[in-house]
């Protein structure tokens, strides 16, 4: 069984374990009180410029209606003047609080925001290579950049549209209530009824709301495969078929939206009757209250626009808490990484490496190593034993899935053993500090993945102080003389992932970067397979005379890149099958005969 | 009042709208961002809407009620102001004559209570009105974008797979889903919107100039005002949003490359540059994203401000005409309501037009889509093919291009006996795709002509020439469904047992077996959950189960290793018994005992011939085997 099988195993019981409910809701609390902590005198802030805002707002009517009562009053102008001012003030300071907080909202929720990726980032180094495939590339990009940019915006829509609902309440009922008693009474009633019309018509969109964003992740899902499919739908002839999905979401779509929008249009219909009925009640009753000496005649209209005021908060609350649910799910993923345990730590006092030089001959043991991942019914490596020893090359061979790369993994500790030991300058490597370890290892991935950059960025990877001519002494060693020709030598950019060079090439300058460092142990893992039998053959050359003085391993597919070896392991379903050189081998090993006979037929028949 | 709930709308429109931005931007695999950033122009956007309207057929008349709602819900709005001016000066004039009397009032139906219920009644037809408008609104730009939708999902099926290979997945799926949407969301709210804001702006300030003239001019010079600060801001806006969006392209970029030079990373300790680097990135993003949501959020409050303003030097100037008693209290408030209802819909219209402008040019973006050539028709009687098929493949002096100057094959023939196996050789890109785009019809020959068992394949329907093929493609496209539905693909209603014997014929059933849920297993996210390798066993199975005349492999076994690719062979060279088939493939060792090796160089074939032919000739492919198996 492959690795990225058991990984897979690894994502559904990881989902599993962690879909009940309350957990997710209860861990995407505990990160956000914990994202959001950090700055609490940053929300204080906010908080007091809310409440300039919410003050500011509700004083304008206020002073307005004063204004009207002192016209119809004492008619005395210098009073007016006065409410003018206090009206001037009242608008400087509301929109200044407003400004204010949505500037330091900005400012915490892109802190808030930042943070999380970064957390999200520095949790995934830690992960090991099966906790991160568990999750997958794609996933965990989605987590560290888009569902951070979800939670900051939700919360930048939190707290300017949710949080200053009870302040503007408060703050409203009190000015009723100081106005006139009764009024007071009337505008508590008059929230209440908004509030219960809002909480109606939240919980009765949510779960539409919530099931149309499955339906967008599902219209672009079917989109993408009926695109890049296109080739396999039309040798099949299921082009019909293909049709018949697509109309199938997009009417699964807009039907729900339709839905959205009707319970919005009611809403709001409701909201827009609620409205009408409140003004004419205030009219009324306010008029009641004016003929009984309680309150004056311009006090009407500012009750009416605070009543006003509170319905436009709710129904702005309204549509910020649906977005809620899609930002806790954000942050339940993100939890998830967060949380992950790294199965790979480093010990409490790592021991100490002697150094390169002092270091026996022996640089690696495998003793009765067993690997199983956690969630595997069997072993996907077992009772490996062999030595990698200084001057010497040990070469891995197997079909996919024997756990060739595996082991190479195991000595950069992507992954530990789960019985016998692994010994790197005869000491357990999971009693050394990785870092210690990676540093005495120099690895070539199957995958020659370059940085963007330039050439020589990349391959100081090996060795930041690495001189020019080091650098170029690995090229000419790794056959990677294009070097020269290219117009920029070492200073020639390299795209993303390499993407400029040939797949050939690529693997030369992943070889020339690994030669860099000097290292008791270098590891090839499939990396000639790019290259034609000519250059694999004086690479292989040249590097016998560079690598005499430490440990090579070589995991390979061709029978020719090994022939040479010291040793020999030949793997078979995480077994060793056989082990030796390969003269031994051909003779004593059938796995090893049928590899090598697969791969020289055309060669013997027609050489 | 009315203006509030203008204001509300489009407060939640201009959020939504910044949601949609932030999260469109960073998720692999949705569609690419389209350049929102930039002002999006129509190049016809008249002809563009008459376009959309007719398309919008049997849906139009929701347009004209909600067109017909919107206007008799702003002139209600605005009458019911009118009517309260009327109505605080009654009940003021009713209250004082109280007072006079020395009694406490009492407001009744007869007294003032009639009036209050009369405005209650005035605003509850403009209530009426505006329900009636929402909710035949509701649907409208659903179905309408539902239409155009299904016509896409049509046009996909009849597009050639030139469009398909000239264009990436990314921009086809925008235009299914961003564009639809921005056009819906104009449709749906925006263009009444405009529609309601023209009318309450006209309406507010000819009913306020029949108060006041001198105030009725404040108030336009502050909305003057208030537009050419928007229209300033509004280009800040978009300028600060560029400057997030190039933040959050390299941290994305950055953040790639991290995650998928993982291993690297570890093995060479790079882990606190990488955090560095990554760090910086993250810093940026806050940095431009913080000043860019505080613009985006700040130019409403800054512009109500500019109103409030308005109202305070109203209120002075109104408060002492009140006090001198020019005009009555009635009055003074309806000419508030009046400035406030006007000022909402005021600040929004700049933004509302560039929205309307970004609309029609998505619009203009899926009807190019719905205007691109498609597929030559198949033929009205179609030839029959002989039953059962015997597989034998010709060229006959073909020639081909991608572009009609560049012309690729200049002069190809070839034959494929029934049961032979046709082996393809030559580097990337020297066309060896484009032999099988031909052989399956993916692209039309431009002379010559390609023959099924002496048929020309032009001369059958495309649906019946590529039933007689089995296709195994190099990226192994799966679907969202589960294994057995995916090997099942090619053969509808095949059993639980056929789907079984070709997994286990393409050595995938062991492996399928191992996974929790078994051939029940769902493939998600094109499959990320399972290995490449893997991937194309479960293609490979899927080609058998159709048992197809002739075979295609291309490069089908290049992720397996040696010994594996000898068992597929194997399992291939007995299921193929008897049937042509044409192979792709890496590796010469596979091909060696090919009955026709075909040589391609620059889209065009150079030598063919078998192995010992090849290499007597000398050539390119002696001189490739020569390479590989020094």
């Amino acid at each position: 069984m492959s690795e990225k099988n058991h990984d897979r195993h690894a994502a559904a019981r990881r989902t599993r374990a962690r879909t009940p409910r309350d957990y997710s809701k209860r861990t995407s609390a505990r990160l956000l009180v914990s994202l959001v902590a950090p700055y609490k005198a940053l929300l204080v802030a906010i908080l007091l410029s809310s409440i300039c805002d919410m003050t500011g707002m509700l004083y304008i009517p206020t002073q307005l209606s004063a204004m009207v009562n002192v016209a119809v009053n004492s008619r005395d102008m210098s009073a007016l003047m006065g409410h003018g001012v206090a009206m001037l003030i009242a608008a400087l300071v509301g929109s200044g609080g407003y400004i204010t907080s949505v500037f330091l909202t900005s400012r915490l929720c892109a802190k808030v925001g930042r943070d999380l990726r970064m957390r999200v980032y520095e949790a995934s180094l830690a992960l090991s290579g099966s906790d991160f495939n568990a999750f997958g590339t794609g996933s965990m990009i989605t987590r560290t950049l888009s569902d951070a940019n979800v939670i900051q915006q939700t919360l930048l829509m939190s707290i300017l549209m949710i949080f200053p609902v009870p302040l503007m309440c408060a703050i409203s009922i009190w000015l009723a209530f100081s106005t006139d008693a009764v009024m007071g009474w009337v505008l508590l009633a008059v929230t209440l009824a908004i509030v219960a019309i809002s909480v109606a018509a939240v919980a009765k969109s949510a779960p539409i709301f919530t099931r149309l964003q499955g339906f967008i992740d599902n219209m672009n899902t079917r989109l993408r495969e009926s695109i890049t499919g296109v080739r396999v739908i039309r040798a099949f002839g299921k082009e019909a078929h293909e049709r018949g999905r697509l109309d199938e979401t997009f009417n699964d779509f807009a039907s729900n939206a339709i839905r959205v929008n009707l319970v919005f249009a009611v809403t709001d219909s409701m909201t827009f009757f609620l409205m009408n009925v409140v003004e004419a009640t205030i009219m009324w009753v306010g008029a009641d209250r004016v003929g009984a000496h309680a309150m004056q005649i311009g006090s009407i209209s500012a009750l009416v626009e605070y009543a006003m005021l509170i319905m436009m908060f709710m129904m702005m609350a309204q549509f910020a808490i649906l977005q809620v649910p899609r930002a806790l799910a954000c942050l339940t993923r993100a939890a998830q990484v967060l949380d992950v345990e790294p199965e790979i730590a480093d010990a409490d006092a790592p021991a100490a490496l002697a150094a390169a030089d002092g270091a026996g001959d022996e640089v690696a043991r495998f003793d009765h190593v067993s690997l199983r991942f956690s969630d595997a019914d069997e072993d996907t490596l077992h009772d490996i034993s062999f030595a990698l020893r200084r001057g010497q090359t040990t070469a891995i061979i197997g079909n996919t899935g024997s756990g060739k790369s595996t082991i190479a993994k195991m000595l950069l500790r992507f992954n530990d053993v789960t019985g016998g030991s692994l010994t790197f300058g005869g000491v357990d490597v999971r009693r050394l500090s990785q870092e210690e370890l990676r540093s005495r290892i120099a690895y070539v991935p199957q995958k020659a993945w370059l940085f963007s950059g330039t050439i020589a960025e990349n391959l100081r990877h090996g060795d930041a102080d690495a001189t020019d001519e080091r650098l170029w002494h690995a090229l000419d060693v790794a056959q990677g003389g294009f070097v020269r020709e290219l117009a920029h030598g070492l200073g020639t950019r390299v795209a993303q992932g390499g993407t400029n060079f040939s797949g050939g090439q690529r693997q030369r300058l992943a070889i020339a970067r690994a030669l860099v460092r000097r290292a008791d142990l270098y590891v090839f893992d499939d990396s000639f397979s790019a290259l034609d039998y000519k250059t694999d053959a004086a690479l292989r050359h040249a590097l016998a005379g560079e690598l005499s003085d430490a440990a090579t391993l070589i995991i390979a597919q061709r029978v020719s890149t090994i022939h040479d070896a010291d040793q020999i392991v030949v793997l078979r379903d995480g077994e060793v099958v056989g082990l030796g050189t390969h003269d031994e081998l051909m003779e004593g090993c059938p796995t090893y005969r049928a590899i090598a006979d697969s791969q020289t037929r055309g060669g013997q028949t027609n050489a | 009042m009315p203006s509030e709930k203008n204001l509300e709308l489009d407060e939640l429109e201009r959020l939504e709208r910044a949601r949609d931005d932030a999260d469109g931007d960073a998720r692999p695999g949705a569609p690419e961002p389209a350049p929102d950033e930039e002002l999006d122009v129509p190049s016809d956007a008249l002809g563009t809407a008459a376009r959309l309207w007719s398309a919008a057929s049997g849906q139009r008349w929701r347009l004209v009620v909600a067109a017909v709602c919107s206007v008799a819900y702003v002139a209600g709005s605005l009458g019911a102001t009118a009517y309260s001016a009327g109505l605080i000066d009654h009940l003021w004039a009713n209250i004082q004559a109280s007072f006079a009397a020395g009694e406490p009032f009492v407001v009744s139906l007869d007294n003032a209570g009639i009036e209050i219920l009369t405005f209650l009644g005035i605003w509850t037809s403009a209530w009426a009105a505006y329900t009636v408008q929402g909710l035949v609104m509701a649907s409208f730009a659903e179905r309408l974008n539902l239409r155009l939708r299904s016509q896409i999902a049509d046009k996909l099926a009849r597009l050639p797979l030139s469009y398909y290979d000239a264009h990436q997945p990314g921009d086809t799926i925008s235009r299914a889903t961003n564009d639809l949407d921005k056009i819906s969301e104009v449709l749906q709210r925006g263009l009444l919107q405009l529609l309601m804001a023209f009318a309450m702006v006209g309406g507010a300030i000819i009913l306020m100039s029949t108060y006041d003239l001198a105030l009725t001019a404040i108030f336009v010079a502050f909305a003057l005002v208030a537009g050419v600060v928007t229209k300033l801001v509004t280009s800040y806006t978009l300028k600060v949003a560029a400057a997030r969006q190039e933040a959050l392209g390299t941290l994305t970029g950055r953040v790639e490359e991290a995650y998928s030079g993982r291993a690297v990373i570890k093995a060479f300790g790079c882990e606190e540059a990488s955090e560095a680097d990554i760090a910086e990135a993250a810093e940026r993003l806050a940095e431009t994203s913080a000043s860019a949501d505080f613009v985006t959020n700040a130019i409403a409050p800054a512009i109500r401000l500019l109103m409030r303003l308005c109202q305070v030097t109203v209120g002075l100037l109104a408060g002492g005409m009140l006090v001198m008693g020019q005009i009555s209290v009635g009055v003074f408030q309806a000419f508030f309501q009046y400035v406030m209802q006007a000022s909402e819909p005021l600040t929004q219209l700049s933004l509302t037009v560039n929205m309307l402008q970004g609309a029609l040019a998505a619009a203009e973006r899926v009807f190019a889509l719905l205007d691109e050539g498609e597929v030559v028709p198949d033929p009205e009687r179609p030839a029959a093919l002989p039953d059962p098929v015997e597989g034998r493949v010709a060229f006959e002096h073909v020639r081909f291009g991608y572009a009609p100057d560049r012309p690729l094959m200049r002069d190809v023939s070839l034959v494929a006996e029934p049961g032979q196996k046709v082996a393809i050789v030559g580097a990337t890109g020297a066309g060896k795709t484009t032999l099988i785009n031909l052989l399956m019809r993916f692209y039309e020959v431009d002379g010559g002509r390609v023959t099924l068992d002496g048929v020309d394949t032009r001369e059958l329907t495309r649906s019946g020439l590529r039933r007689q093929f089995g296709m195994v493609l190099q990226d192994a496209w799966l679907f969202e469904g589960t294994i057995a539905d995916n090997i099942a693909y090619g053969k509808s209603g095949a059993t639980r047992e056929e789907v079984e014997a070709a997994a286990r014929a393409a050595h995938v059933d062991f492996f399928v077996r191992t996974l929790p849920h078994g051939y029940d297993t769902m493939l998600s996210n094109d499959a990320e959950n399972i290995s490449q390798g893997q991937r194309q066993l479960l293609t490979i199975a899927r080609a058998m189960l159709t048992d197809p005349a002739i075979l295609i492999l291309d490069e089908a076994t290049s992720s397996v290793d040696t010994r594996t690719e000898q068992a597929i062979v194997r399992a291939m060279e007995a299921i193929m018994e008897n049937r042509t088939s044409f192979v792709i493939a890496h590796r010469l060792s596979t091909i060696v005992d090919a009955d026709l090796i075909l040589v391609m160089e620059k889209g065009t074939i150079i030598e063919q011939g078998t192995h010992e032919q090849l290499l007597a000739a000398g050539g390119a492919y002696a001189e490739l085997y020569r390479s590989q198996f020094a």
